[in-house]
Parts: structure tokens; C-alpha cells; sequence
């Protein structure tokens, strides 16, 4: 169970002497409570709390990285239900699956453009993370040659798929990879995938149909020393992948439950149509995968995917922010006016329902203050004359209208003089306080 | 190893409410849509019943869009010419519920008047038997103007009118109670917010069963997570007893998502997105899913492949069965 | 039907009344107007009577509601005259209406100031005064007037190291001469920059000391040594008059801060200061509220002085001038000087304020307390002199700047946890100012944190468009009658009113929501049948009092207010309840809830949790302190322990950043609703 900020307080040594770089304990216990500073930032922390702390703060869903090339993909260290509670800190990996019974040639050919995928989302380069292969020849021969012609391709991270030990071991032997994924142990074939995985220092998935499956070979495999699994509960429909996936997550989460305190794997179906497996990539995404198989690239499939993993792993903590920029409302004109606002996004939609609602045509130039409110925004220096006037330039607002009509918010009515400085040319019009009285405002004022 | 499955045992549930009346009611809608009832998170079967199958709608127009994108003209075509026609199509695209949204202006530029909005949502309601949800044109006057008219020359079929919003919502709901109506309430991504509108609106004298709450949403892209977010903490906080949100959700994941240029456009775009109707497809579906997974009980779409998808997506998730502990049950 | 005599005592002949007469009926019958503020409803304990008489007389009366009555009022048989049926003969006593507002169970009243038990100047007080004799020079002791100074205090004390000003210096040699050897001293034993350890022990182990003035003659020992306590709120500026050795309170004053005229919050401050000359404008405009104010509470002490002591009328007809020129020890009367309450008698003032305001005074930068990171350019600010700070008091009197935290919780909260008692209880408490800053503490004797909202002035009675101090003329309560919207008003002072202060806000708030005047998200239900809802110069708004009522101009609150006094409300609430969840402390558990504030003298309880300003609580939780910062000042002031305690609860203080994340937003938006979005909070309302 997390501790609070008091019971974590408890146990440091109260002298606030303020080595840790907090001036209190009390604020460092709290920084720890949040898990954002470590416990060794404390120097005189008695080993009796060590140890207690610790206990608290292991994550009850182990962290899983594979490794490649410099790239990795991890997954764990989650700590919440629902993303509003915290956040979740570690982005599914995004896989493509090819399989053996392919050649070389057509291997290279299918995963080359998932490879040189790239895609700009608010100024974010986009990629996905690594490839599957899966053995369904059965042959260690064919697949160690898939595996290279993978490897011919790309450096990433690599799942080898195959729920026999041999071809699983000729297809570590050909992979380019410091830790790769096996897929997957099974009650049949646990003993020989967790010696591969031992030896080679590779991270395994677990198939289960049934939580007292997964749990038992969880079980079994970690006593041979092997802890970097993963677990696959294998469903049949995206109803019961859903319910153990949720089940599994609680269990670690709410009960500290080891035996599945681990990542979660999403493989693909076979013989389904796309639409399908689109639908099922984006549930593993948001409900709780940490690596996501797809067995088919195409950019408008992958950039919607990958859009998804990063909106559901935003940080809900962090203010809620609208793109800064100049926005149109009601089709307006270069004689409309320009009204000013910050990006926080309750400020904008209050302020642009408003507008809309108005009917009145109308610019609204968002500007930059890091997600606050317009007084939160003016009280710390984040929305002043030279700041508008920044993003008035940068937003070209000028090219876009004839009448040079800029609506500061009420608020800030202090700020007119010295942006009429900035702005030579510009008419500044002080508005409203309230974004209420905007519609009164531009028919009674700015008609 | 045995595992104990915890299973959360809440003391809410979310209220029931049904849309459109059939003859026998006092309307004349050949089926209704039911939703509501959770007693547990979405399609935690294995927790308790989901007692009614989320609901598509699809949104049509009182007239041919100015804004829409190429790609829902071209599906829609002909049919976007005549509201009546419109709803037959979208009836046969295999929509549970139609939601019809009011526009400002008439095709001619001229303001939108009572006479035509009434005569556009009984073309709907002789054109299709499908319950119906009619929303203004988002402007306080307007909606105000042309919802009450409509309600009165519906009175009995139990339309949802739209959109209640906390500075425009006493005359809908006014109209509502006094036609036998529901509203629809929205709230801007604010869990808060949606609460507090709930509690003016029954403070009206509305009964909870007749609201559904429409907590705004993002599309993938644009802010989908936040509304994704307050879905689930209004579903939360319903389950945990609060009542002022034990309304079922209604959600324009159709709206929101074809606003997004990712659908909208097919040309000037970064060769990295791909496919432009495959691409706006997606856009629309796995918002809808995203959306559906987080608690809600309508969906708005607007083309009829996404409808295709999402209704896939519904009938999985419905598949409800015991939670497999042990291989064998 | 059965008729009852019911007789009142302030009547001479009863009324004959039938079984189910309502008592307000009956005493309409004897014609008496009994007030009825709620219109009857029982909720406002207005029309409180007694019963006379024992058990058998009590049953003649049935009481429907006992709401806003005490047990122990019940036991002693009063009765809410609305809510109680006449069922037999009955005698019952009409009580004073000023002794009626006294039972109103709900509303806490300041506990008047008193010197903390075991106060000893001796030994407590920093400042001390000490009649000197000295030997004269001679031909044969041709020793410095500065070294025989200090010869005859160390042998009066013991002190070894004097320190003194040049500008004291240089009146040494007269004084002395004009005393004929005979001086007084008075001397300021914490000594500049360090701290002196344990002055429990007597004078004679301290080594320095500083000498702060000397006059000529010796001042009666228990002539008074005088202090000042001053809080310098970002709206309402505060200053005692205290006489050291008695530790006695003589005077009190308040006046809004005159830097409001620059800006209403600290931000606007800041940036204005941080302009041209703003910051010496801003330095200036406090210095002339606080200096007004030590001339103000010394003109009343000195004006009750004089009658107390004609002597002095008689030696000293000058009116106590504050003093801006220093220096002017010189300019006090000579030996027979018995210490008037004069600006440059005042020889010591301890200092509370928000870290802004505290900046400010001294001129010291301040534009890093808005800007991110938000630091302050000193918390601890080291000993300084009436001469360098420019207060209007003795020019070396001690100038003591008590110790702030963060940013945005300054002195005033520090002073406020101590003065409230929170730092020193094993119980964990709940400490909140209700100002401008809405700065709020949680704690106990173990640990402390803290936060800081941004409430804005309302509850001071600024910023709202008929707002105003809790002085004469000030409406501090009122009653909505539920069935005709007719308001009825309490105005402090028994004056005509003039606006409403912090309290009257609250209620009118409370009153309005309850009688539905306003609906829950604060608008204004414009189909009620009176005409006292009307759409005003800034939209719709509620008139309290007509022109002909009062002032020349109808008072009224407008839905600006309303918003105002919502933010203001939801600022604070959800300023406690993040700053709970941050510690993980549940609300429930917090056993007292210190409410400190510019509110006058009193709190309605009741209508503060009706708004949802402060938690749904059992009552008798619930203890409202006053001005909470300049009590602690005071204390402060007075004895050096506490000081040092101050200090203390500066340092271990957890200021806790609001904004570093979106709780407090959540928070906020949750609360900024009447009395909440979650009404499960709120039972007691929800329930009535």
C-alpha cells in the first residue's frame, strides 16, 4: 500500500535540516509520497524506516524494458487504475508481427516502411517500437532466417513468437538483440522457455487462459530466477480481454498481488479484418497493455494508434492546454476583431463558446501561458504586453486582418498601455471581465 | 495457484432512461433505445449485469451541411438533400437512434426559422420509425427559438433535446417537462461542471430519468483524454453513489472527430497519415471505442462504416460470461 | 375550542387565545411586534421567548422547532415564538432584543484580548526601562559621559557591551546634564543581528544590550513603557497600542491598507511597485496607513489619558503629535515625565504581514514572489530601527518584522498559528484566515503545512460594489423572509447602514441561496414576486436597503458580487480541503477549526457552512479568533518565547504549492457551487 505524506513523515527523522533539498521533512516525505525523489536523498533516515520504505515503494507492476540497438521499449511501474488518478508512466510498445512462412525478400519488403515510420503529432516524432516474428513453420531453421531478415531491416526490439524452445533458441541465436521478448511460456514448455530466458537474458510473456494459470507459472518460472516476465491472458473476444486485463491490473494494484504484478501483452488475431484488429490494438492501449502487437502496418492505421498511446499517456496532472495559435470563429473577416485570451482550456472554451455563441464573427489569438488561467497567467509573468505581442507576430495575426483591433481581457486592463508600446498601430479595447459578457461586449462595443 | 478475484461491489448504479415512444407509449417511434442500469464498471460482466446494450446514433442535418467533409457527402449523397430521406438512409446505415441537429441558417444564408425546424423534425419522424434526439444550432436564441416549437409539435414522442448548457438551460428544460421530453446536458470536460448543471436542471423539477448528460468530449488527437477521463470519474463517482451523476452518457464522438483535419482533409496532408477514408474511419471509430470503454452510453457517428465497427466493437463487449479463474469455468 | 390566557411581562393585561394559537399570534393579539426576520420559519431564533413558570406552565406551550436554540436555552424555556403553539394558560417573558442576539447559538464572537496569563515584563519583556543615578564628573574624574553611562549600567545590571546610534549619542551629554545625573534608560536587550539565549535568566547575565532612548530624571517604575502590535494586511491595515509592562491592550485600530488605490491583490502590487517609482509609492502609501493608525490609537489613548490623570492635562497640553522629524526625545517633558501615550514614546513594534506586504514597507524588491519559482527576498528579516523602517515612532525604537515561509504565506500566518494556538496541540487543527490571501494551515504540535488561495478582498468587504470594514454602519447580518423577499438587516453601531461588511456578505449570501433569491450556481431567479431583484448598472442584482432606508442610494448586491463572493468562498474551501488531501489527513479528523479574519467581532457559523465557506462541522468546533496576525504580533511583541515560537513554526512550516498541479482547479470548480457540487458534504444543508 503507498503511504501518505504524514506516515511517510513519521519515519524520517524530523529535523528539518534540510539536506535533502526540501526545507522540510515534511515536504520531502510528501515528494517521496509522490514518488518524485528517491529515499537516499536523506541522509539520516534510520535503516528501520529504510527497510519499511522500501517495502512500500517497490512498484507493484514490475518494470519490463527490452533493449536493442539504443532503442528500448518498456512497460510497468504502473501505479493507478485510471490515468485521472496519477498517471500512467510507461506507453505500451507498438509491435508488427511478421511471420517465417514469408521469404526474406518479402519480410524486408512488408516491415521496411513500419521501420522508416515516422509521424508528427504537436510537433512529436511518432515510430513505432520494434517487430514480432512468429514461427508458424516450425522450423528453428526458417525462423532464425526470418529473425535476420528482420534484423536486415531494423535494430529494434524483437518478439519471437513460438511455443517451441527450439525454434525459440535459434531464434535468439540469430537476433540482434540485448534483451528480446519470448513468446510465449506455457504450463507445457515453462521449464525450457525460462532457461532460455535465463541464459539469455530475455524477458518472457506467460500464456494463460486463466488468472490461476498465469499466477502458478509466474510462480514457477520466477524460482528459477527469471523476473522480467510479461502476461498474456488469452481471450477470446475483446469482453474477456478486457475483463482479465482489468482483473490482473486491480489484483497488483489493490491487493499487491506479485504472482501478476507484471505487464500485460496484447497479441494479435489471426483471420480478422482490420477493422478489427484496429479495435483491438486501441483497447490493449488504453486498457492497461504494455505491449501491443499488430499484425498489419499501414500509416493510417499506425499514426490513429499511435496518437491514442500518447493522449491516454499524457499527464492528466498537468494543466489542460489548448494549442496556442490564432483561432477562427464564425468565419471572420480581416475586419473582424481580435480578441486575446491564454491557452488554458477552460479559459479558451469559456471564452470561445462565448464568441460562437455570439454569432459574431471573430479571432481568437490563444497565447502561450504554459496552461493557466488569465489572472493565474498575469499574476506570474506568463501573460504580459511583450508575450501577446510575441505570439501576435508569431501567429502573423496581422497578415489576417485589415482592422487592427486587439480585445484584451478584462482582467488585465493594466496591460493596455505598454502593449499599445509593443504593438504600434494596434487598437488595444480593454473587454470584459467575465467571458459572460463577451457577447454584449462585441455587439455593443466592437459592432 | 488459486487466485481471489476481487470483485468491486458498488453502491450506485446509473439511472434508466429511454428515448422515444412508441404508440402504445403515445408516440410514434417504432422502437425505442433503452440504456443505463450499470451497476459496474463497462462490461464488467463478471461484476454485474450491464442491463442495456450501448446505443449508435447517427447524426443528420435539417438541410446539406456547408462544413461537413467531402468524404460524408459523397457516402451520404442525395440523402443529405432532404432530412426525411436523410433519416431513411441513416436508418438502413443501421442506427439505433437519430440525432438531428438544427442549423442556423437555411441553405439560402436566411435564419433558420420554428416553421422550418418543426417541419424538418416531423419529415424525420415520418421517415423513420427510430427514436430521435433534436438539438439546436448552439447559439442561446436560436436554440432557445427554435426547440420550444419543436418540442411542442412533438409532444408524447420523448425526443432528447439539446443541448442544456449552464448558462441556456431553463427554457429546454421548461419545454422538455411540459412535453414529455428528455434534455440532453452538457457540461464543458468538467466533472464538476457536469454535476452542478445535473443539480440545476432537476432543481427545475426535471426527474433525473428524463436527462442524459453529455460531458463533452475531444477526438483522438484533440483532447480526447480528457474527456475519456471525466467519463470515467463521472461513472465513478455514479457508481460510488453520487446521484447527480447517475445519468447515462451521451457523447458526439461523429462531431468531434470529423472537425479534426485528419478526417476532414484529404489533400496537403503529411504523407504519414496515410489513406484519407481509411484514416477518417479510424479517426471516428477509435475515438468511439476509446469513448465507448469509458463509460458511454450513446455514441453519435456520423458515417456508416464507423457505425459497421463500433457495433462489431459493442457486440464483443456484450459478450458477458464469468470471469475465467481456473481452466473450466 | 378552549381558550388560554397568555400573559407577557411587558404587557399588563393577557390575551385570551384558543388552543393552536401560534405565540408570534398571540403576542400580535397583546400587541406586541414580535420580529420575525425569516418570515416565521423558524430560521433565524429572532423571535426567541421565555416561558415562565415550571414544568406544568412549559406544557402549556408546544414547541414545533427548537432549531438555533441552545439546550441549556430550552432548559431554561425559551421557545421560538413562530414554531411554538399555545395549548394552556401561560406566562411568558419578552426579552431585550440585544440579549436575544446572545443566544443566537450559532454565532462565535472574538474572545476579548487578554494579556497571556503570567505575562512578566521582567522577565518576558525584551525592552526594559532602568532609572540610572549617576556620579557626577569632577576635576578628578574626568571620565567620557558615554563611559560613565555605561559604568553606572553595568553596575546597575551588569550589561557589559552598550550599543547606541549616532543620533543618541550625540543627546547623551545634555540629557545627562538636564537630568542632573539622574537618567532613565531604555534599553532593547536583543541585541542587533543576534539573538539573545534564555532571557529567562535575570538581566545581570546578559553581556549587550541596546540603548534605545535616554531621558532626563527618573520615570516612575510603573509609568507605562509603550508598544505597538501592527498587521499589515493586504487589505486591512491593524495596529495596537500596548503598554509593555502591564502587557495591556489600550487601544486598537484598523483602516483599509492605502495601497488598495494601486491595486486590490499582492500581484497587482508587485507589478505596480516593480514600475517607475512604484515601489517607493507603495512603501510611502503603507507607511501613511500605519503611521495614521499609531496616531489614531495614541490620540484615543491619550484623550482617556487625560481624564485619568490631570497632572498630566496640565504639564502637557500638547496633542500627542504623531513625529515624523526624528529625532525628538528631547521635545518630552522632563522629570516628571509619567510616559504619555505618544508616537515617540513608542519604543518597540513587532511587525506581522504577508511577505508582499512585509516586502513593500521596507522597500525591498518583490517581483520574484510572483514570477516562477516564487521566492521571496528574505523570510528572516534581522532586527531593525523605527528610523530606517520610517515608522512614525521613536526614531531607535526596535522594529521587530516577524518571520514569513513562502511567497504567499507570510508573517501573518505564522503569528496567526501561533496565536491560534495550532503549533502547540497534540489535536490536529485547522487553522484559516479568511482574507484576501486565503492563506490556510494544518497542523499540529508535530507538524505544520501550509497553503495560500487567492480569495480575493470580498470578505473583507472590498471589491464588492456596497462592501465595507466591519465598523459603525456596516450591515453584518440579514434575514430573507421566505414568503415576501423582504430583507431585515443588523447594522453594527445601531447606525443607519452604509454597505456591508465580511459577515453581512456571508449572510445575505446564505439568506439569498436559502429563500432562493439565487439558485445553486449563484444566478438570480428573476420570476420571484418582489421587486427587489431588478437588473441594476451591472446586471441583475438584490436591494437590501432603499435609498429612503438609509444612505441616499439603495444598497444592494449585484451578481458580480455574488461571483465574487462564490471565487472568494470556493478559493478557501478548496484551499483547506487540498492542503488535507495533500498530508492525507481526512477532513472529518480535524478537531477544531480556527477561523481568523477581518470580520468584526463575529461569525454566523451556520451561514458560513450554508455557503459552503467552511466545512459541515458540529458547531462547537468551530472558534473565531479575530484578527489572528496582529494577536500574534502582540504576543510577540510582549514576550520573546513566543517570538522565538514564531520563528520556530517559520522554519518547520511545509508550504505546499497549489498550483503544482490540478487538484486544487478540481477542487475549486467542485466548490464553486452553493454550498457544493457534492452535496454529500454538506449534509446538514442538504438536509434542511
Amino acid at each position: 500500500m503507498a503511504l501518505s505524506g504524514i506516515q511517510i513523515y513519521k519515519m524520517l527523522p524530523k529535523t528539518n535540516c534540510k539536506e535533502c533539498g526540501f526545507p522540510t521533512c515534511l515536504a520531502f516525505a510528501m515528494k517521496l509520497a509522490a514518488k518524485q525523489v528517491e529515499l537516499s536523498a536523506c541522509p539520516h533516515v534510520s535503516e528501520e524506516s529504510k527497510a519499511q520504505l522500501a517495502e512500500s515503494s517497490a512498484p507493484p507492476v514490475r518494470l519490463v524494458t527490452l533493449k536493442s540497438n539504443g532503442y528500448q521499449a518498456a512497460a510497468g511501474n504502473e501505479v493507478v487504475l485510471f490515468r485521472h488518478e496519477k498517471k500512467f508512466f510507461h506507453m505500451p510498445g507498438l509491435f508488427i508481427r511478421v511471420k517465417d512462412d514469408l521469404t526474406s525478400e518479402q519480410i524486408k519488403a512488408k516491415l521496411a516502411p513500419a521501420e522508416a515510420y515516422e509521424v508528427d503529432y504537436v510537433g512529436l516524432e511518432l515510430t513505432l517500437d520494434g517487430f514480432a516474428v512468429e514461427s508458424v513453420t516450425g522450423d528453428a531453421a526458417a525462423f532464425a532466417t526470418a529473425v535476420q531478415a528482420v534484423n536486415a531491416v531494423s535494430h529494434r526490439p524483437l518478439i519471437l513468437m513460438s511455443s517451441d524452445p527450439d525454434v525459440i533458441a535459434a531464434g535468439l541465436a540469430a537476433a540482434d538483440c540485448e534483451i528480446p521478448l519470448i513468446c510465449a511460456a506455457d504450463g507445457d514448455n515453462w521449464e525450457a522457455m525460462a532457461g532460455l530466458a535465463k541464459e539469455h537474458k530475455a524477458a518472457l510473456v506467460v500464456n494463460g487462459r486463466t488468472l490461476d494459470e498465469l499466477a502458478d507459472l509466474t510462480e514457477k518460472i520466477k524460482a528459477t530466477g527469471v523476473e522480467d516476465l510479461v502476461l498474456n491472458p488469452i481471450g477470446d473476444n475483446l469482453s474477456q480481454r478486457l475483463a482479465l486485463s482489468t482483473q490482473i491490473r486491480r489484483l497488483a494494484l489493490k491487493k499487491n498481488f506479485r504472482a501478476l504484478g507484471y505487464p500485460l501483452f496484447v497479441a494479435p488475431m489471426d483471420g480478422e479484418d482490420i477493422a478489427y484488429q484496429s479495435i483491438l490494438a486501441a483497447q490493449g492501449i488504453a486498457k492497461y497493455g504494455g505491449f501491443v502487437v499488430i499484425d498489419y502496418f499501414a500509416p493510417e492505421l499506425a499514426y490513429p494508434l499511435l496518437v491514442l498511446r500518447q493522449n491516454i499517456y499524457t499527464d492528466p496532472q498537468k494543466p489542460i492546454q489548448v494549442q496556442p495559435g490564432l483561432y477562427e470563429i464564425n468565419d471572420p473577416t480581416p475586419e473582424s476583431p481580435v480578441l486575446v485570451t491564454t491557452n488554458f482550456s477552460i479559459t479558451y472554451f469559456s471564452v470561445a463558446n462565448e464568441v460562437d455563441g455570439s454569432g459574431l464573427p471573430a479571432w481568437l489569438l490563444v497565447t502561450e501561458a504554459e496552461g493557466m488561467s488569465v489572472l493565474t497567467a498575469w499574476a506570474a509573468g506568463k501573460f504580459d504586453a511583450e508575450r501577446i505581442a510575441k505570439d501576435v507576430k508569431r501567429f502573423n495575426v496581422a497578415d489576417k486582418v485589415a482592422n487592427k483591433r486587439i480585445v484584451l481581457p478584462g482582467h488585465t486592463a493594466v496591460l493596455s498601455g505598454e502593449l499599445e508600446e509593443e504593438l504600434p498601430g494596434w487598437e488595444i479595447k480593454v473587454g470584459p471581465r467575465e467571458a459572460v459578457d463577451i457577447p454584449a461586449f462585441m455587439k455593443q462595443v466592437l459592432a | 495457484m488459486p487466485v481471489q478475484i476481487p470483485k468491486d461491489k458498488w453502491p450506485g448504479q446509473v439511472r434508466v432512461a429511454t428515448i422515444g415512444a412508441t404508440e402504445a407509449d403515445g408516440g410514434t417511434r417504432t422502437s425505442v433505445i433503452t440504456v443505463g442500469g450499470e451497476k459496474a464498471l463497462p462490461f464488467m460482466h463478471f461484476e454485474a449485469e450491464m442491463p442495456y446494450r450501448p446505443v449508435i446514433a447517427l447524426e443528420i442535418k435539417d438541410r446539406k451541411p456547408d462544413d461537413w467533409s467531402p468524404l460524408l457527402l459523397e457516402t451520404w449523397g442525395e440523402a443529405m438533400d432532404a432530412p426525411g430521406a436523410w433519416a431513411k438512409a441513416a436508418e438502413a446505415a443501421g442506427a439505433d437512434m437519430l440525432q438531428l441537429s438544427l442549423s442556423l441558417t437555411g441553405v439560402d444564408g436566411e435564419p433558420n426559422t420554428p416553421d422550418k425546424a418543426v417541419t424538418a423534425v416531423q419529415s424525420v419522424l415520418n421517415s423513420s420509425g427510430l427514436p430521435l434526439a433534436v438539438f439546436g444550432p448552439g447559439q442561446k436564441e436560436a436554440d432557445n427559438e427554435l426547440l420550444v416549437p419543436v418540442a411542442e409539435a412533438t409532444k408524447g414522442e420523448r425526443i432528447a433535446l439539446g443541448i442544456c448548457e449552464d448558462k441556456n438551460y431553463r427554457t429546454i428544460v421548461a419545454t422538455a417537462m411540459a412535453n414529455d421530453h428528455l434534455v440532453t446536458a452538457r457540461a464543458p470536460m468538467d466533472v464538476n461542471l457536469s454535476k452542478q448543471l445535473n443539480i440545476l436542471i432537476t432543481d427545475m423539477g426535471l426527474p433525473l430519468e428524463r436527462i442524459i448528460m453529455d460531458p463533452t468530449t475531444g477526438a483522438l488527437g484533440y483532447g480526447i483524454e480528457y474527456g475519456y477521463s471525466v467519463m470515467e470519474r463521472l461513472r465513478l463517482a455514479a457508481l460510488q453513489g453520487d446521484t447527480m451523476t447517475q445519468l447515462p452518457m451521451i457523447v458526439t464522438p461523429g462531431f468531434e472527430a470529423w472537425k479534426a483535419k485528419e478526417s476532414k482533409v484529404g489533400t496537403g496532408v503529411p504523407a504519414a497519415w496515410g489513406d484519407w477514408l481509411e484514416r477518417a474511419i479510424n479517426w471516428e471509430t477509435l475515438t468511439a471505442v476509446a469513448l465507448l470503454e469509458s463509460g458511454a452510453d450513446i455514441l453519435v457517428l456520423r458515417h456508416p462504416e464507423s457505425v459497421r465497427r463500433v457495433r462489431m466493437a459493442i457486440e464483443e463487449l456484450m459478450e458477458a460470461e464469468e470471469l475465467r479463474l481456473a481452466t473450466g469455468n | 375550542m378552549t381558550a388560554h390566557r397568555v400573559k407577557f411581562d411587558v404587557i399588563a393585561e393577557p390575551v385570551q387565545v384558543v388552543t393552536g394559537t401560534l405565540l408570534t399570534e398571540a403576542a400580535h393579539e397583546a400587541g406586541i411586534d414580535i420580529a420575525q426576520p425569516c418570515g416565521g420559519q423558524g430560521r433565524c431564533g429572532r423571535c426567541a421567548l421565555q416561558v415562565v413558570g415550571g414544568s406544568e406552565s412549559r406544557s402549556s406551550v408546544r414547541s414545533r422547532s427548537t432549531l438555533r436554540l441552545s439546550p441549556e436555552d430550552v432548559a431554561q424555556g425559551y421557545v421560538l415564538a413562530c414554531q411554538a403553539v399555545v395549548e394552556g394558560d401561560v406566562s411568558i417573558h419578552v426579552p431585550p432584543q440585544e440579549a436575544l442576539e446572545r443566544r443566537l447559538t450559532t454565532d462565535r464572537t472574538v474572545a476579548e484580548v487578554q494579556v497571556p496569563a503570567g505575562y512578566d515584563p521582567a522577565i518576558d519583556q525584551t525592552i526594559r526601562r532602568v532609572a540610572l543615578t549617576l556620579t557626577p564628573p569632577s576635576m578628578d574624574d574626568q571620565t567620557d559621559d558615554w563611559s560613565r553611562l555605561q559604568t553606572a549600567l553595568r553596575q546597575e545590571t551588569g550589561i557589559g557591551e552598550l550599543q547606541v546610534s549616532l543620533s543618541l549619542l550625540r543627546k547623551i551629554g545634555p540629557v545627562l546634564r538636564e537630568g542632573e545625573w539622574e537618567v532613565t534608560a531604555v534599553l532593547n536587550l536583543e541585541s542587533r543581528g543576534q539573538k539573545v539565549e534564555g532571557l529567562q535568566s535575570p538581566i545581570s547575565n546578559l553581556q549587550s544590550a541596546k540603548l534605545i532612548d535616554l531621558q532626563p530624571g527618573h520615570i516612575p517604575a510603573d509609568a507605562p513603557l509603550w508598544g505597538a502590535a501592527i498587521d499589515i494586511g493586504t487589505t486591512t491595515v491593524s495596529v495596537w497600542l500596548v503598554d509593555l509592562l502591564t502587557g495591556e491592550v489600550v487601544q486598537q485600530a484598523a483602516e483599509y491598507n492605502r495601497q488598495i488605490r494601486r491595486g486590490e491583490d499582492v500581484i497587482s502590487r508587485i507589478i505596480f511597485a516593480s514600475k517607475n517609482n512604484g515601489r517607493e509609492e507603495m512603501r510611502r502609501l503603507v507607511l501613511e496607513s500605519i503611521n495614521g493608525l499609531l496616531e489614531r490609537v495614541v490620540k484615543r489613548a491619550s484623550s482617556e489619558w487625560r481624564v485619568v490623570d490631570d497632572q498630566q492635562l496640565a504639564t502637557n497640553n500638547q496633542p500627542p503629535a504623531t513625529n515624523n522629524q526624528p529625532p525628538a526625545t528631547n521635545n518630552q517633558p522632563p522629570a516628571t515625565n509619567n510616559q504619555p501615550p505618544a508616537t515617540n514614546n513608542i519604543v518597540k513594534a513587532t511587525i506581522a504581514g504577508n511577505s508582499t506586504m512585509m516586502h513593500l514597507l521596507l522597500g525591498i524588491p518583490a517581483e520574484s514572489i510572483r514570477l516562477s519559482p516564487f521566492v521571496t527576498a528574505v523570510n528572516h528579516i534581522p532586527p531593525l530601527t523605527a528610523r530606517e523602517v520610517e515608522l512614525a515612532i521613536h526614531p531607535e525604537a526596535a522594529v521587530d518584522c516577524l518571520p514569513g515561509v513562502a511567497s504567499y504565506v507570510g508573517a501573518d500566518i505564522t503569528a496567526g498559528a501561533l496565536s491560534s494556538g495550532l503549533d502547540d496541540s497534540e489535536q490536529v487543527s485547522l487553522f484559516m484566515d479568511i482574507g484576501t490571501n486565503g492563506e490556510t494551515v494544518l497542523g499540529s504540535h508535530d507538524w505544520l503545512v501550509t497553503c495560500a488561495c487567492s480569495a480575493g478582498p470580498a470578505f473583507e468587504g472590498a471589491g464588492v460594489e456596497h462592501g465595507m470594514r466591519a465598523t459603525r454602519g456596516a450591515i453584518e447580518e440579514v434575514w430573507i423572509n421566505s414568503d415576501t423577499y423582504e430583507p431585515t438587516i443588523r447594522v453594527i453601531g445601531d447606525a443607519a447602514p452604509k454597505g456591508f461588511c465580511g459577515s453581512g456578505l456571508i449572510s445575505l449570501l446564505a439568506e439569498m441561496f436559502v429563500t432562493g433569491v439565487i439558485d445553486k450556481g449563484g444566478n438570480f431567479n428573476t420570476s420571484l414576486p418582489t421587486t427587489r431583484i431588478r437588473k441594476g448598472a451591472h446586471g441583475l442584482e438584490y436591494v437590501v436597503v432603499w435609498a429612503n432606508e438609509g444612505v441616499n442610494r439603495d444598497i444592494a448586491i449585484t451578481h458580480v458580487d455574488v461571483d465574487n463572493l462564490l471565487r472568494a468562498k470556493a478559493a478557501i474551501y478548496a484551499g483547506f480541503t487540498v492542503l488535507a488531501d495533500a498530508v492525507g489527513v481526512p477532513l472529518e479528523t480535524v478537531e477544531r477549526v480556527l477561523i481568523g479574519g477581518a470580520f468584526g467581532k463575529y461569525i454566523n457559523v451556520e451561514k458560513a457552512v450554508e455557503i459552503g465557506l467552511l466545512p459541515d462541522m458540529p458547531w462547537e468546533n468551530f472558534h473565531f479568533l479575530g484578527n489572528t496576525a496582529v494577536l500574534g504580533a502582540y504576543y510577540a511583541l510582549l514576550d520573546e518565547k513566543q517570538r522565538a515560537r514564531i520563528a520556530d513554526i517559520a522554519s518547520r512550516m511545509t508550504y505546499i504549492e497549489l498550483s503544482a498541479d490540478n487538484s486544487f482547479f478540481e477542487a475549486f470548480t467542485s466548490a464553486l457551487f452553493l454550498p457544493h457540487t457534492d452535496m454529500s458534504l454538506f449534509p446538514s444543508v442538504a438536509g434542511s
